[in-house]
């Protein structure tokens, strides 16, 4: 009855694997029940330190342990990088609604990613591949400044062997190790094996790139309202409760933070 | 219905002293008692032998203070089974006006509705009874009548007090109200109509005053409001009036409605280990920066902007109503001297030239 949403409960950092320069990926333990829809956000508690919003990166349907891939990118960040193995951390939520999966049955799915945007996408892929006779086929693009800051190295070959799977991924700064396309992510998006009458497109990654992948999905023929947006803005309390994460008429945390592009197209600056 | 009530003031006075006995009991206190009329009011909580004062309007501080506070720790860190809803404290308010009543619905749709109820709030809000008064004056900031919020509440109150000669009419407004004036029942007498027709034409008094104070203004109206907002999204009106804006954040902070915090973590070594909300202010810059440092209100124009598009634009499709009550406490407070009505106003102005 008096429960306090602005109490954390505890999780224990299990594994801490080094994804690029940038990002790691923390396995966590929370101590008590917590599940999550894929799509939905946490925010993580550094005690005594500060509060920052993450989309877990794990499959939603293993309940004991949740994987959040992080940049070291602010303050809280770069100290969360430097917390060792068994640190207790704090986590609220989830928070937000997340991916609506029943939409998605039946159609052709493109997923595009850029840098750690595809951090909750992998989330995303994990849980269509647990019920992949759902959907007629998956589309992959995923795009990272260079070689080195690809993440997921080992699991994106072994997706790209799935059933129903097409991946390409790109860089857009070659080096003489990288064998793979060089260019925008927005290269790989042309002739798109996807019937467009029956897809809808998925796009996470910084604002920019977000921008350029919807101008050119409704280019090849994407409908605004099947394009899924993932909304960054600044979240704090998760709740619809705080102001920051303000859009136009919605909140971000509470409405979002995906959004189709019909629900965002005629709001100001919704790529700043 | 509820049940309505006179009590002398000697009575009212008495009965204020009984409540003291039985909760914190705020009231507002005239800054410079000689001037009545004049000077501003400020809560104070009373003592032994502080007498209760009428403020003829609106106080200082805004009603929210009492329910939300400026700095606070709200939860304990997962180490701790200590529930922080629980140590809240009996508390009575006296000299809450229609406006702030009026604004604090929507501190209620913030804090009680939505996707999870703030328990802590809840608890304070159960444990405080709102005696409300009828304005008898009015400050040259007071706009609430644009909006359309009457000088005098008719709802959102446990006890309203509507001051006569001799005494205080006393309407019963909640379930609370009544059971509080049931357990005190000498200081209350049945009211007489010629009672009520004095309240009447006192509120007929103070209501054609303020329309006369505002008619001059030709003030944006409530219907009006969100669209004029909407249209006016691009004008330079944002950029002529930030111009005088220091960011000092106090017209949010004095904001009957203003909602927005700020959840952080106090440090560990201090004792006060735990979640903090702060107040927080949409006129600061650092307000919707993101981690990786994007900004969207990187301007104080589209700061301003953003402060009048959550009023009149989000309120209005969330909650079917704009969140200001027209108590001009943010243009007393402004040390740029920003004036919420002459800012509508502008809009209104250049669109017109427009067209
Ligand atoms: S915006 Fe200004 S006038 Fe309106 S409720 Fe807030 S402080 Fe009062
Ligand atoms: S009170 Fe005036 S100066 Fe201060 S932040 Fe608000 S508009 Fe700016
Ligand atoms: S993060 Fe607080 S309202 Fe959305």
């Amino acid at each position: 009855m008096n429960k306090n949403i602005y109490k954390p409960i505890e999780a224990v950092v299990e594994d801490i694997i080094t994804e690029s320069q940038t990002i790691k990926t923390f396995t966590l333990r929370p101590k008590e029940n917590f599940s999550f829809r894929t799509g939905q956000f946490i925010e993580l508690t550094l005690p005594g330190i500060g509060e920052a919003p993450f989309t877990p990166s794990s499959d939603p349907n293993v309940k004991d342990k949740i994987d959040v891939t992080i940049m070291n990118a602010g303050s809280v960040t770069s100290l969360l990088h430097n917390i060792p193995k068994n640190s207790s951390l704090g986590i609220r939520g989830p928070y937000g609604k997340g991916y609506p999966l029943e939409k998605f049955h039946g159609k052709d799915v493109l997923i595009v990613g850029g840098g750690v945007g595809l951090a909750p996408l992998r989330s995303l892929v994990l849980s269509l591949f647990g019920q992949i006779d759902k959907y007629k086929k998956l589309v992959l693009r995923y795009g990272a400044r260079t070689g080195g800051d690809l993440i997921y190295k080992d699991a994106i070959p072994e997706w790209s062997r799935k059933p129903k799977v097409d991946l390409v991924t790109t860089v857009d700064v070659g080096d003489p190790s990288w064998k793979g396309h060089v260019g925008l992510v927005t290269t790989i998006l042309e002739d798109l094996p996807v019937n467009l009458g029956n897809a809808v497109g998925i796009v996470c990654g910084p604002p920019i790139m977000m921008k350029f992948v919807t101008m050119k999905l409704l280019d090849v023929g994407f409908k605004p309202k099947d394009i899924y947006l993932s909304m960054e803005k600044n979240m704090s309390c998760g709740l619809g409760k705080c102001g920051h994460c303000r859009l136009g008429s919605y909140y971000t945390c509470k409405d979002g933070p995906v959004f189709t592009y019909e629900e965002v197209k005629d709001l100001h600056d919704i790529w700043d | 219905m509820y049940n309505i009530y006179f009590a002398k003031t000697e009575q009212l006075e008495s009965f204020a002293k009984e409540l003291k006995k039985l909760a914190r009991v705020f009231a507002p206190l005239a800054k410079d008692a000689q001037s009545p009329k004049q000077t501003d009011y400020l809560y104070q909580r009373l003592c032994e032998d502080t007498a209760l004062a009428f403020n003829p309007y609106r106080t200082v501080e805004p009603l929210k203070s009492f329910f939300t506070y400026k700095y606070e720790k709200v939860a304990d860190y997962f180490n701790s089974a200590k529930n922080l809803t629980d140590i809240t404290e009996k508390t009575v308010i006296f000299g809450v006006k229609s406006c702030d009543i009026a604004g604090h619905k929507i501190q209620d749709f913030v804090f009680l509705e939505g996707v999870e109820v703030d328990s802590l709030y809840r608890a304070r809000r159960e444990n405080t009874i709102i005696i409300s008064g009828d304005c008898t004056d009015f400050k040259e900031v007071c706009h609430c009548l644009a909006w359309e919020i009457m000088p005098f509440p008719s709802a959102g109150f446990d006890l309203n007090l509507s001051p006569l000669n001799d005494g205080f009419i006393v309407e019963v407004g909640s379930k609370k109200g009544q059971e509080l004036v049931n357990q005190h029942k000498d200081y209350f007498t049945p009211v007489k109509d010629t009672q009520i027709a004095g309240r009447n034409a006192k509120r007929q008094s103070i209501l054609d005053r303020l329309k006369r104070h505002l008619l001059f203004q030709n003030l944006v109206s409530k219907d009006q409001v969100q669209n004029l907002i909407r249209e006016g999204f691009s004008l330079d009106t944002w950029k002529e009036f930030m111009l005088n804006c220091v960011e000092c954040g106090g017209c949010n902070f004095i904001c009957d409605t203003c909602h927005c915090f700020l959840l952080a973590d106090s440090s560990q070594k201090q004792q006060q280990n735990g979640k903090l909300r702060l107040w927080d202010s949409c006129q600061y810059k650092n307000y919707a920066r993101v981690a990786g440092g994007a900004n969207p209100q990187k301007t104080r124009a589209a700061r301003l902007r953003f402060r009048f598009t959550k009023k009149f634009d989000f309120f209005v499709d969330n909650l079917g109503a704009p969140a200001c009550c027209g108590c001009g406490r943010c243009i007393e407070v402004c040390p740029g001297k920003i004036d919420i009505r002459e800012v509508l106003k502008d809009l209104a102005n250049k669109l017109k030239k427009q067209q």
